[in-house]
């Protein structure tokens, strides 16, 4: 067999992790779900078995309708969990999904040669360009793949069976999203075995917090911060942490919500005036002075941002557990 | 989930993409959210997905903001100046218009027109020339002193015809040289002339030997000079005439939407000196005025007005006001020099109506406006009265009463008096073969003409008939 490719290699990747990761889930993969959870008709099987051209890449009506049966039991067919589904629901959600590259998908990490060809023919190059392109070298990038296509092989074995990630994609999004998605978890997880003290000095040294503001005052600041920013949307949240402490651009933002960078800019300038006022309000509340609350933030209001990602920096180093979020 | 990452459980591959690609639902897109916004890891990786797009944001950024940087404050006003130039270029150079719409601008004097007024020629885009008007100079001797001015497509070539202003005769100036006894040789320096306006021109033309040829530098035309029987009779002919000659106006042959014209023009007092500060006033049917001062160049502009009938006054201290009336076509330009003579204000000056006298110093002052697809309005190859003009493909031989021969090689625009090289005086000059008649020239097949090997023929009034190939070297035959 010339796939996968001769220079892969063993990834480090456990599968004692993963197995952990799957009952995390609640449900692992379509081989474990039970005859209870197989709703999809044999009609509809047989129509989506075709529509995705599964025959091509050597998977069978019963491995596709498993593939599909398991990815809707996971993902409650696109609904909220507690949501019960009806079958007019479910057909819909079969019918969205990218049933070709789901069954490629599926016939790759089945181990089907057909599969594996035609996975190669179209993959391959755009997956190197994107390693290259979030590594920004080749060589980086060439080495990344291989770390991918040794995973995506199955060379890893889970309880005695070969397993290959691709059996984790739901056609949900499309492969190649969810090719670069897995890059991109690699590239990090790089990052965090390469020197993780690196980037963090990168972004702000901390010690810069305490030369502006005084300890005392950091104390409070970062209470009145973890308290504002529980109250702040998910949204809010990951706008301020992506921009003020990835310093990330409006552009790139905009790009990973889907909207215009004038819409970030709006929302992020609304999140900042938001929580500078509720910092004040929770300084004040805690027994600080208007004015020195305002001088605890930076007067100037060109600080007031300077500030806040030193804050939410700073903030950032101890997670914010749930139980207190909440309070 | 998965656990590659650090310690935690994070989103799999999975999950992320979905949120990536927007596929994720409301719940689903909250709890990666919530996620995001406090996993560095994953934040990372979500950037990370997002295809690089530097390059292209790097040119388009820039760009946008270059067009913005340059545009409004160069861009705009160099388009402007490019518009300005290009009308310009219409203005001065109107040959170069396109042929296609056949135009003919005229001039309209008021009710009252008197005898003498002489009439703006008519233009042809077919023809490619302009036949102006013009034939007395001072040194002829002439009955009336009208003096016409040939027609000019711009104010350049007004300006130099208008010291010479012996040009090609049409039939406005063959009523004046027959009236001075001339003899009324007709002819423009380039030979066919077509108006739109077929009723003036036939009438005004009476009989001339032009053909109504398109010449388009390949025709040839045999013009012969007028001989009327009774030049007394010609001469009212003509005048009665004059009287019904339409108004300053410009006739697009190719009836085009009704759009804004203009006019504009340059004022001069009677040396030629352009005289600055003269207030122009136009005055349409209405009442409605618009007014305008003359530059230092005595040049004044009027546009954007609509089609119509229009007064236009002109009123400087130390001259005489002149009025004329002026009709204007739809997207034409009307193209005026008015000459001023020495007076008072308030003594008015009604181009076409005034008095004979009056008229002398004032004919000149109605120039045919240009409009595009109008050729011509070469300068007048001499100041003589024309007496014969031929021509074959872009070579034009103009023959004028003194007997000077003038030859261009380029359709009319420049010309070169040539050197005689026969004895006595030239009294004639034709193509040869010559055609037999005007019929078999008009209905001569183009190609044939164009093709016929040209020579021309020359007479001296001594009878001996000199030929040449190119129109400068001549041989007798």
């Amino acid at each position: 067999m010339d796939i996968p490719p001769a220079n892969i290699t063993q990834t480090e990747s456990s599968a004692a992790e993963e197995r952990a990761a799957s009952l995390a889930d609640g449900i692992a993969l379509g081989m474990e779900l039970g005859p209870e959870n197989r709703l999809l008709s044999e009609k509809l099987g047989e129509e989506l078995w075709r529509a995705a051209g599964a025959e091509l890449v050597d998977v069978s009506r019963a491995e596709f309708a498993e593939a599909l049966d398991t990815i809707g039991a996971r993902d409650n067919y696109g609904l909220d969990p507690e949501k019960h589904t009806n079958e007019r629901q479910r057909e819909m959600f079969w019918r969205a999904l990218h049933l070709e590259e789901l069954a490629l998908a599926r016939g790759c990490a089945l181990g089907r040669e057909s599969a594996w060809r035609r996975f190669l023919a179209q993959y391959r190059e755009p997956l190197t360009r994107a390693a290259i392109d979030m590594t920004g070298s080749a060589a980086l990038g060439e080495e990344l793949v291989s770390a991918i296509y040794s995973e995506l092989f199955g060379l890893t074995e889970r309880e005695g069976r070969r397993w290959s990630p691709l059996l984790r994609y739901s056609g949900r999004g499309s492969l190649m999203g969810w090719l670069r998605a897995v890059l991109a978890q690699r590239r990090v997880d790089q990052y965090r075995k390469i020197g993780r003290e690196t980037e963090l000095g990168e972004i702000e040294p901390a010690a810069a917090v305490s030369e502006q503001i005084e300890p005392e005052k950091l104390g409070d600041l970062r209470v009145a911060l973890r308290m504002t920013l529980s109250e702040a949307s998910a949204e809010e949240r990951f706008l301020l942490s992506a921009y003020y402490l990835d310093q990330h651009t409006l552009h790139e933002m905009s790009r990973v919500l889907r909207v215009h960078e004038a819409t970030i800019s709006r929302k992020l300038k609304r999140a900042t005036e938001r929580l500078r006022k509720q910092l004040l309000g929770t300084l004040k509340g805690r027994g600080l002075s208007r004015r020195a609350a305002e001088e605890a933030l930076g007067t100037d209001p060109r600080d007031v941002d300077i500030n806040l990602r030193k804050l939410l920096q700073k903030s950032a180093g101890d997670p914010i557990p749930d139980k207190e979020r909440q309070g | 989930m998965n656990r590659n990452l650090q310690l935690g459980i994070h989103p799999d591959a999975d999950k992320i993409s979905v949120f990536v690609e927007g596929a994720a639902t409301a719940r689903e897109q909250e709890k990666m959210l919530a996620h995001l916004a406090e996993c560095a890891e994953c934040r990372k990786a979500v950037f990370l997905i997002q295809p690089h797009e530097e390059p292209q944001r790097v040119t388009a950024t820039p760009e946008r903001r270059w067009m913005r940087r340059w545009l409004v404050p160069v861009g705009l006003p160099a388009a402007a100046l490019a518009c300005g130039l290009i009308a310009v270029l219409v203005y001065i150079r109107p040959h170069g218009a396109s042929k296609t719409p056949q135009q003919m601008a005229s001039i309209r004097p008021p009710e009252s027109a008197r005898p003498g007024t002489t009439v703006a020629p008519a233009t042809s885009a077919q023809a490619d020339r302009v036949a102006p008007t013009g034939n007395s100079e001072q040194g002829t001797p002439k009955s009336e002193p009208e003096r016409a001015v040939p027609a000019a497509n711009s104010p350049q070539a007004a300006r130099s015809n208008e010291p010479r202003d012996s040009f090609a005769p049409n039939a406005a100036t063959a009523k004046a040289s027959q009236t001075a006894g001339a003899t009324p040789s007709v002819g423009g320096p380039v030979a066919s002339v077509q108006t739109a306006d077929s009723s003036l021109a036939q009438n005004a033309i009476n009989g001339t030997a032009i053909s109504e040829l398109p010449l388009n530098g390949r025709n040839v035309t045999d013009l012969q000079p007028l001989q009327p029987a009774d030049k007394g009779a010609a001469a009212q002919n003509t005048l009665a005439r004059e009287k019904e000659l339409p108004g300053l106006q410009i006739q697009d042959a190719s009836s085009q939407a009704q759009t804004l014209a203009g006019i504009s023009g340059r004022i001069t007092d009677r040396s030629g000196a352009a005289i600055a500060g003269v207030i122009v006033t136009l005055s349409d049917a209405g009442g409605k005025m618009r007014q305008t001062t003359t530059g230092a160049d005595g040049s004044f502009h009027l546009t954007q007005l609509p089609a119509g009938q229009y007064g236009l006054t002109a009123t400087a201290s130390g001259f005489k006001t002149s009025k004329e009336s002026i009709e204007l076509r739809p997207t034409e330009l009307a193209m005026l020099q008015p000459v001023l003579d020495v007076g008072t204000a308030s003594e008015v000056v009604e181009v076409g109506a005034a008095s004979t006298e009056t008229e002398s110093a004032n004919v000149s002052d109605q120039v045919v406006a240009k409009t595009h697809g109008t050729r011509g309005g070469s300068a007048a190859p001499s100041e003589q009265a024309i007496l014969a003009t031929v021509s074959h493909g872009k070579r034009v031989l103009s023959l004028d009463d003194a007997g000077n021969l003038f030859l261009s090689r380029n359709e009319g625009k420049k010309w070169k008096k040539v050197k005689p090289q026969w004895a006595g005086k030239a009294v004639g000059i034709r193509l040869m073969p010559p055609p037999s008649d005007e019929a078999s020239v008009k209905a001569k097949d183009e190609a044939a003409v164009a093709n016929e090997a040209a020579a021309f023929l020359l007479t001296t009034d001594g009878g001996t008939v000199w030929s040449s190939k190119d129109g400068a070297h001549w041989h007798q035959r």
